[in-house]
């Protein structure tokens, strides 16, 4: 009978027997494993400097699973992570969620310039009810990586329409596969997830459409968009200038590694991709070159806006610590060394005049042009809800299973019943 | 209440507790939310059954439904069919058995996700094993994810390959307690090889059919990691099972409505796990 009783005690035991551990400033960073390799040495530096020791929580390089693991412990009210990255695209979320510690105090208090930072950036998505509740660590959008050498082989320029696209991969495509089967025009995210959004987003502006028009009607069902959707689709299936496999396992990193074997003429992907091209080992190192992406005839160069911007969780416990961290992060120094080691666009305007940055980063004006010219993903809390019924209708439409006005039709009526559900 | 009954009770109390605390008060905790609005980023209030009204209207929600429960039927039955023929194989004695034995188990021996992704580089298009083997032989490559159909069987292969060992070891512990002297009554009585198997061995096992039946079946009803990692659900939300379903909205920050899909894949696994129990007529089978 004792022996039991012990049982149960021993049984309870499993649940109360929580250690208390020394709270560390816990830093939330996923993405490619380059760059979390990097944000770790930055770290150590961070460490050095300030005394203040950080756990470095290794997040994956999908978007969405980054997101899961953030989402989890905040609506539970968890400590941990006290600092995050958190995509564009997540802001308006996670602010309307009060998971954003509001910066405007730290700001003043240490008297912070924030007219270093790109403003039209800051005001698109940093901002909640008229508070900072985030600031921006890189800015992000989509470009066009091409093969100088393979242009300059077959006498292409560089395409400015999709067109252009076309009429160049027509004689380069059969021309390369002679010697590489596996050899496709151009390569793009198109698997059913966040990056279709932006790719589509993309090539509807360059089409002079959208998702969301100024007084946030829903414009998802226009004959711009039918007629881009038309062209994505033909891109695999008509013209077969991109690969079979575009709309099942075409995320960053496929379409990159695919690019970076010498498979591919065009690619579309973020500026991540520039410095592992040209890596020691690329085969296609010192044979790329960028250019802002293609537009239709009658339309503009169109970039999503992508990127990611740091922010304090409300439930930290060691806010001011989180504060210092950020602030060493957006400094001259680490910023300028982000663009140069990983080549991300820094969010500071000044790092764009530095002369070493100018001699050593030498499309640092494609990537300014570039910026003129993003659109960006429409900005509410539900944006996600919005965002799962484009992926799953765009997906459907560009992998042949429903014609793309079909497929917009269903969209449109869709995201209508979510913004019908959602907006308070 | 006799000594004996009262010191079983004490036995029990432990997994009881666990049983409580593990799984009643989670699912109990569930359906609570489910009868809220409890969406991150709008205000918290009672919701009552509208959240189940609106999931009866959800098309989506059906289309997933509805792949679960095809899903489930194709990866169990072909699951039960091989697992039987491999049980029985494993039953005879032949050199190596034991070894044999063994090396069935590993499928389910590696953790799922890793199984998943195995079968997920075999299914690559660029630089898959299936379209490796294929250029070599035809030239051509397969986009084997890239139709419904494809995307459909490459799941139940990959699930079917990871969780027939475990049908088969279940079966297996069945088929020898199987009282020999009943196949040699059968065999003087002229029964051939089917007549025995049907006759003889599924009535004596049949108990422990339906035990590897009603795990095999809940474990597919909540199949989540192979489509997560093989598919994410494409092509066009295609491969969307219920549990990947009310994953997302988990991920949107709309946590009663993840709850209440998550509670009806539970009414669903319940439903069947009592038909199952009727029908093979659990009790006098195993008194």
């Amino acid at each position: 009978m004792r022996r039991l009783f012990l049982l149960v005690l021993i049984s309870l035991g499993f649940f109360s027997g929580c250690s208390k551990k020394e709270s560390l400033l816990t830093f939330a960073v996923g993405g490619a494993p380059n760059e979390v390799d990097y944000w770790e040495k930055l770290i150590g530096e961070f460490e050095d400097k300030n005394h203040i020791k950080v756990k470095l929580l290794r997040q994956p390089t999908d978007t969405d699973m980054r997101r899961q693991s953030l989402v989890t412990p905040l609506n539970a009210k968890e400590k941990d992570p006290d600092l995050f990255l958190m995509d564009v695209a997540w802001i308006a979320q996670f602010a309307a969620s009060g998971w954003l510690l509001p910066l405007d105090s730290c700001i003043k208090k240490d008297s912070f310039d924030m007219a270093r930072l790109f403003g039209s950036v800051v005001h698109q998505v940093d901002l909640y009810k008229g508070e900072v509740i985030s600031l921006p660590v890189y800015i992000d959008c989509g470009l066009l990586y091409f093969r100088k050498d393979l242009l300059k082989k077959y006498g292409c320029s560089i395409p400015e329409t999709w067109n252009d696209i076309l009429k160049c991969v027509e004689r380069i495509q059969d021309e390369e596969r002679k010697n590489n089967p596996n050899f496709f025009g151009f390569v793009w995210q198109g698997a059913q997830y966040e990056g279709l959004v932006c790719n589509f987003i993309e090539f509807i502006a360059s089409n002079g459409g959208n998702i969301m028009d100024i007084a946030g009607n829903i414009t998802v069902n226009s004959n711009e968009n039918i007629q881009a959707l038309q062209f994505m689709r033909d891109l695999i299936h008509k013209y077969q200038i991109s690969p079979p496999n575009t709309f099942t396992e075409m995320r960053e990193e496929e379409v990159r590694t695919f690019f970076e074997n010498g498979n591919a003429l065009f690619e579309r992907n973020w500026p991540y991709a520039w410095k592992l091209h040209n890596s020691q080992g690329s085969p296609v190192r010192g044979k790329v070159g960028i250019a802002l992406l293609p537009k239709f005839d009658n339309g503009r160069h169109a970039a999503s806006l992508g990127g990611w911007h740091i922010g304090i969780s409300w439930y930290s416990d060691k806010k001011d610590e989180a504060w210092e961290l950020l602030k060493f992060i957006l400094s001259y120094e680490i910023q300028k060394k982000l663009c140069l080691n990983l080549s991300w666009n820094p969010a500071r305007i000044d790092i764009y005049d530095d002369p070493e940055v100018k001699e050593r980063v030498l499309h640092m004006e494609v990537l300014k042009k570039a910026f003129e010219s993003t659109v960006s993903r429409p900005n509410s809390p539900y944006y996600t809800q919005v965002s799962e019924i484009l992926q799953r209708y765009v997906n459907a439409a560009i992998s042949g299973k429903i014609e793309p006005n079909e497929a917009l039709k269903e969209a449109q009526r869709g995201i209508e019943k979510i913004v019908e559900r959602y907006h308070e | 209440m006799n000594r004996e009954i009262r010191e079983a009770f004490f036995f029990i109390l432990p997994l009881g507790i666990f049983v409580l605390l593990l799984m009643l008060l989670p699912v109990i905790g569930s359906f609570w939310i489910s009868l809220w609005q409890d969406v991150s980023f709008l205000p918290r209030k009672f919701a009552g059954l509208g959240n189940y009204f609106r999931l009866l209207k959800d098309f989506q929600f059906w289309q997933s439904a509805g792949f679960t429960l095809i899903f489930s039927f194709a990866s169990v039955t072909l699951e039960m069919v091989a697992g039987t023929i491999i049980a029985l194989v494993l039953n005879e004695s032949f050199r190596f058995r034991g070894i044999m034995r063994g090396i069935t188990l590993l499928p389910w021996a590696i953790p799922s996700v890793i199984g998943a992704r195995i079968w997920q580089l075999i299914y690559r298009y660029d630089y898959g094993l299936a379209n490796y083997v294929l250029r070599g032989t035809s030239g051509l490559s397969v986009n084997w994810l890239g139709s419904s159909g494809g995307a459909f069987l490459s799941l139940i292969l990959a699930d079917s390959w990871r969780t027939t060992p475990f049908v088969a070891i279940i079966l297996l512990a069945g088929l020898q307690s199987v009282p020999q002297g009943l196949y040699e009554q059968a065999k003087i009585d002229g029964a051939n090889l089917f007549q025995r198997f049907f006759k003889v061995t599924l009535p004596v096992i049949k108990p422990v059919v339906i035990v590897a039946l009603i795990f095999r079946t809940i474990d597919a009803l909540r199949v989540f990691d192979v489509i997560y990692v093989i598919t994410g659900g494409g092509p066009g939300g295609f491969t969307t099972s219920i549990s990947l379903y009310s994953y997302k909205y988990f991920l949107l920050g709309d946590f009663s409505y993840g709850s209440t899909v998550s509670i009806f894949l539970f009414i669903i696994a319940f439903t069947i796990t009592i038909l199952y129990i009727r029908a093979g007529r659990f009790r006098e089978a195993a008194l």
